[in-house]
C-alpha cells in the first residue's frame, strides 16, 4: 500500500497545475477552484486502484475533476444544439471575412486581447467553454476530450468549432468597440 | 495523380488541420494548398493567430505552491505520506 500511495503522489501531483487550470475554468472563482482541486485529489486517491498503469493520468484526473464539479451542482443550462462540424467550420470563414472587411484580420496579433479572451471564454455557454478549454488550453486531442466529456468525437468538434466562432465574434466586437479597426477600413472608400 | 484539393474542401477541414487531427497525407495536402492559395492562406493565418491568442491567454502561469501544500496536507490526513512532497518550494 505504501508504494501504491507513493505512486499516487508521484504521478498524480505532477498534474496538479493542469488540474487546477481546468478547475478555474469550470468554477466561478479561485476559492471554488481550490476546493474542487482538493476534492478531486481525494476522490482520485480513493479510486487509485482503478487507474490503469500506463494510461493517461492527466485525462483521468481531469475527468474526476469534471465529474466532481457537476456532482456538486446542477449544470448551468441546457446543452445547446450545434450544427455538423463541417458546417461550423465553414461558418468560421464568414467570421474571418467580416473581420477582414472591418480591418480586424490581424487583431489577434496586433492587440493584446488576453483580458478579453479570458472574460469572453468564461462567458461562453458551458458546453462550448469546456470543449475550448480542453482542446485549446489543456492541449488535448479530440478523442481525449471526447472521453472526458463522454460524447462522440463529432460532438466535440461541433462544440469546439461553435465555441471558437462565438469567442471570435465576441472578441472582434470588443476590438471594434475599442476602436481597434485599421485606418484603411475606416477610410470609408 | 490525385486531383488537387479545392478551397471549400480545405476550409471545411481547416480546424482539423490546425489541431493536427488529420492523417499525415491529408495534413501535408492541406499544408501544400495553403502555401499556394491566396484565398486560403489569410484564413489559415487568422485562425492560427486566434488559437495562439486563446492558448496564451488561457495558460496564464500561476503559482500552485499554496494549493499543492493544501492538497498534500489533505492527502496526509488520509494517511498518504511521501517525504519528497514535504516542504516543496513553490515553482
Amino acid at each position: 500500500m505504501v508504494s501504491t500511495q507513493a505512486g499516487f503522489q508521484v504521478l498524480a501531483l505532477t498534474h496538479l497545475e493542469e488540474v487546477a487550470r481546468f478547475a478555474r475554468w469550470l468554477t466561478k472563482d479561485e476559492a471554488d477552484a481550490e476546493d474542487l482541486v482538493q476534492e478531486t485529489y481525494l476522490k482520485a486517491l480513493r479510486a487509485w486502484d482503478s487507474f490503469q498503469t500506463g494510461s493517461d493520468c492527466k485525462a483521468w484526473l481531469i475527468t474526476i475533476c469534471r465529474n466532481t464539479h457537476y456532482s456538486l451542482r446542477r449544470r448551468e443550462g441546457r446543452v445547446e444544439a450545434v450544427e455538423a462540424p463541417e458546417l461550423e467550420a465553414l461558418a468560421a470563414v464568414d467570421v474571418f471575412r467580416s473581420a477582414q472587411a472591418g480591418g480586424l484580420d490581424r487583431a489577434f496579433t496586433q492587440f493584446d486581447l488576453s483580458d478579453a479572451v479570458r472574460r469572453e471564454l468564461r462567458a461562453l455557454p458551458e458546453c462550448f467553454r469546456e470543449a475550448v478549454v480542453l482542446v485549446d488550453i489543456q492541449d488535448l486531442a479530440y478523442d481525449e476530450a471526447a472521453r472526458i466529456l463522454d460524447v462522440p468525437v463529432g460532438t466535440v468538434r461541433s462544440r469546439l468549432y461553435r465555441g471558437r466562432r462565438l469567442l471570435q465574434e465576441r472578441l472582434l466586437d470588443h476590438a471594434r468597440d475599442a476602436g481597434y479597426a485599421s485606418g484603411s477600413a475606416r477610410s470609408g472608400k | 495523380m490525385q486531383a488537387m484539393m479545392d478551397c471549400k474542401e480545405v476550409l471545411r477541414q481547416l480546424w482539423d488541420y490546425l489541431d493536427g487531427e488529420l492523417v499525415a497525407d491529408r495534413q501535408a495536402e492541406i499544408a501544400e494548398h495553403i502555401r499556394n492559395c491566396r484565398q486560403c492562406f489569410p484564413t489559415f493565418q487568422f485562425e492560427e493567430q486566434f488559437l495562439h491568442a486563446v492558448q496564451a491567454a488561457g495558460v496564464e502561469p500561476r503559482g500552485t505552491g499554496a494549493l499543492r501544500a493544501r492538497v498534500v496536507a489533505a492527502l496526509r490526513e488520509q494517511g498518504v505520506t511521501d517525504p519528497r512532497f514535504d516542504d516543496r518550494p513553490e515553482r
